[in-house]
């Protein structure tokens, strides 16, 4: 087992911890909130620092944490000691709240502080409990906070790339005619927790892709239908293979996205859809620095035989983080008047994920990873893009 | 729907919509935010549903009641608001809600009264049909083999969290690619609960706690073991006798007309329902025939559970990984 390198960054969580608490104090102070009531488990993470076990959304919402963040103190509900920062005192940690009753929903509430409050979410009986007490939408808060990184956050990102890009290396090695989709899965789980993944928290693509839309699943759009979850079917020589994987390090989300082909074949027309990919990218990357709209990118990345060259549902660039798609969000059906509004800001991290696709003969889909620095960007993913170059 | 006089019920929860839908989505890992991923409307009793394609998605839901994505929450509950029979609904189901979809929503659906929906999806969520059973039972039989496959993975210089990719490779090849939360695999320390799998290095002669569940199908079952690295140590012998007695003793409870509280209480104690997902259950609820539940006990620094099928007179585990043979 070897480690992935992770090029030069340093990683100090502690000073991590504090950063994100100012960002999110000075967030609440520009948005007039005095705390924030938090139960998403993301969230409370983002805000305390505090770890919960990843699981499937019933099991970690029956044993969420809670967190109420106001500018001078932190209250931290839980029932996983082990994840408590150590700058929480004792005071500040408290048992956990089952939020799905009307006595830990009241419980909550008898805690709240006086002023406006910001929540994530609400359980139906913690609404009950707040008794029309007005509850803001902490969205715009966490939002502002969460989309400028500091340079510990992007390290986080970085490694957790570095982690999910090593696991592919053996994915790719057991690629051939014959294998199960669901193995490749199995293959990727194994490795990811070798190499020193906090979790895996989105389920792994490996879709194959018909050769024409009208091939594949209804699609309730018209439009190409993907992701779609992992089959257990063996693949085929020649078959096209979108991988789209995200794991989880220290709260951090990588997203892995490639474009393989069964057996390693690659035709001349499969080359030049990767070329024309490759053309996006490199069109767009030229226009991310720091003033730049994300109109201006989607501008960049144009038209590519007559369509814009990404899924019309998702988008051309999506922000990840403590969440695997947040803000920025490049190229959406939030329209081009949203576009012209989302500037890029030094801190941001932007994934991009350009699709190209020539119907009849599948196509071409790649993501990569950068962050925004103040003349520019620096690239957070780094892997090759076998068997098309 | 019609006990509770709801008219609509719009539900974010996963495990809610594939209860009601049988759909099976891409699956993420943790809590998200409500947003209306599902929707059942009490006057024409369809399931809407919030996908782009009918890929994974039974059959009885025709394609007219798929909605797609969006980014915008105005578009997302569009579909849904103007589905047939939704227009004048009073009371609207929700199992969670943020501040902005319930401003979004009584605009949408002026005059219409939130309630709460996740304590009506959890009241019908807990009795198990026969093919419910079935489904759990097949997914007792994965994590059964992927805990075998971990038990044979355990040796001196392995650590906890490679075992946790232990489980999921040999789920993965029953072509189950979902946990139901990531297995915890831990060394047995005295005055330590490990609440997840660390990188510590495995010794010979350890005492190890493993639980781990996986979903199968959108059905969930798990079950946890204590094996030794190696060689049983003699001092470790009357550790297991212990926490058989135990166990047995708190099997014998588990049965219709006893509270869920009162097996709590009999020690440390995880107890809780699976179906389509982990379910909560209240100290106050009580057992009954034809409801599954996860029984773990940690006793005399053994863990050791089981799904459970509550039976007519008692309960017949569905999970049967086989337990370390103590001489």
């Amino acid at each position: 087992m070897t480690a992935p390198s992770f090029g030069q960054g340093g990683l100090d969580l502690a000073r991590m911890r504090r950063d994100r608490r100012r960002m999110l104090v000075d967030a609440m102070a520009a948005n007039s909130l005095d705390a924030l009531v938090l139960l998403g488990q993301n969230n409370v993470g983002y805000a305390t620092g505090a770890r919960a076990p990843v699981a499937d959304a019933a099991r970690a919402g029956a044993r969420r944490m809670v967190a109420i963040v106001t500018p001078d103190d932190t209250a931290l509900f839980t029932s996983f000691p082990d994840g408590v920062p150590p700058e929480l005192s004792d005071e500040q940690v408290l048992d956990s709240l089952p939020l799905e009753s009307d006595i830990g929903a009241r419980a909550l509430v008898d805690a709240l502080p006086e002023g406006k409050l910001g929540f994530d979410e609400l359980t139906m009986p913690l609404r009950a409990a707040l008794d029309g007490r007005e509850a803001l939408d902490a969205a715009v808060v966490l939002s502002a906070a969460k989309t400028v990184k500091t340079p510990d956050e992007i390290e986080c990102i970085r490694r957790a790339q570095a982690i999910n890009e090593e696991a592919m290396l053996a994915v790719e090695g057991m690629l051939a005619p014959g294998v199960y989709a669901t193995a490749l899965t199995g293959c990727f789980l194994r490795r990811v927790f070798e190499l020193g993944a906090t979790s895996n928290t989105v389920e792994p693509i490996f879709q194959v892709m018909p050769r024409r839309i009208a091939d594949g699943p209804y699609s309730a759009t018209g439009d190409l239908v993907f992701p779609t979850v992992t089959k257990h079917e063996p693949v085929g020589e020649g078959d096209v293979i979108w991988v789209d994987t995200g794991i989880d390090y220290h709260g951090y989300k990588s997203d892995f996205g490639r474009t393989w082909v069964v057996g390693g074949q690659v035709d001349e027309r499969r080359r030049d859809q990767f070329r024309r990919w490759r053309g996006v990218v490199d069109r767009v990357l030229e226009v991310v620095k720091p003033g730049a709209t994300a109109a201006d990118l989607t501008r960049a990345a144009g038209e590519v035989d007559g369509r814009r060259p990404w899924l019309a549902h998702l988008y051309l660039a999506h922000g990840t983080g403590t969440d695997s798609a947040e803000m920025p969000l490049i190229g959406t059906d939030l329209g081009s008047d949203f576009d012209e509004g989302v500037v890029l800001v030094p801190g941001m991290v932007t994934v991009f994920e350009p699709v190209i696709w020539d119907d009849g003969h599948a196509g071409y889909r790649s993501e990569e990873i950068v962050a925004v620095t103040d003349d520019g960007y620096t690239m957070l993913s780094n892997h090759h893009y076998a068997p098309y170059e | 729907m019609q006990e509770r006089d709801v008219d609509l019920l719009l539900l974010g929860r996963e495990g809610n919509a594939r209860y009601v839908s049988g759909a099976r989505r891409l699956w993420l890992g943790g809590t998200r935010a409500f947003a209306p991923g599902c929707a059942v409307v009490r006057a024409t009793g369809a399931v809407h549903l919030l996908s782009v394609t009918d890929d994974g998605i039974p059959s009885d839901i025709p394609p007219e009641q798929l909605y797609p994505i969006s980014w915008n929450p105005m578009n997302l509950l569009a579909p849904v608001v103007g589905a047939p029979g939704v227009a004048g609904a009073r009371r609207v189901g929700v199992d969670g809600i943020t501040p902005l979809f319930e401003q979004l929503l009584t605009g949408m659906l002026p005059g219409a009264d939130l309630v709460d929906g996740e304590s009506l999806m959890r009241s019908v969520r807990r009795q198990k049909s026969a093919a419910d059973v079935e489904a759990i039972r097949a997914a007792a039989a994965v994590a059964d083999d992927a805990m075998a496959a971990v038990v044979d993975a355990m040796r001196p210089g392995v650590r906890e969290i490679d075992l946790v990719g232990v489980f999921d490779e040999r789920m993965a090849a029953h072509g189950v690619t979902t946990p139901a939360y990531d297995a915890i695999v831990s060394v047995v320390e005295e005055g330590a609960v490990g609440q997840w799998s660390t990188d510590r290095v495995i010794d010979d002669g350890d005492l190890v706690t493993i639980s781990a569940g996986v979903l199968a199908d959108g059905w969930e079952a798990s079950v946890a073991r204590t094996w030794p690295c190696g060689e049983l140590r003699s001092e470790h012998r009357s550790s297991w006798a212990q926490w058989w007695s135990a166990w047995n003793a708190l099997v014998d409870r588990a049965r219709p007309g006893t509270p869920v509280g009162e097996i709590r209480d009999a020690g440390e104690v995880d107890l809780h329902g699976v179906g389509a997902s982990y379910e909560v259950l209240a100290d106050d609820d009580v057992l009954e025939p034809d409801t599954v539940v996860a029984l773990e006990l940690r006793h005399a620094g053994i863990l050791g559970g089981e799904t459970l099928l509550v039976t007519a007179d008692g309960c017949e585990p569905l999970t049967r990984a086989p337990h370390v043979a103590v001489p």
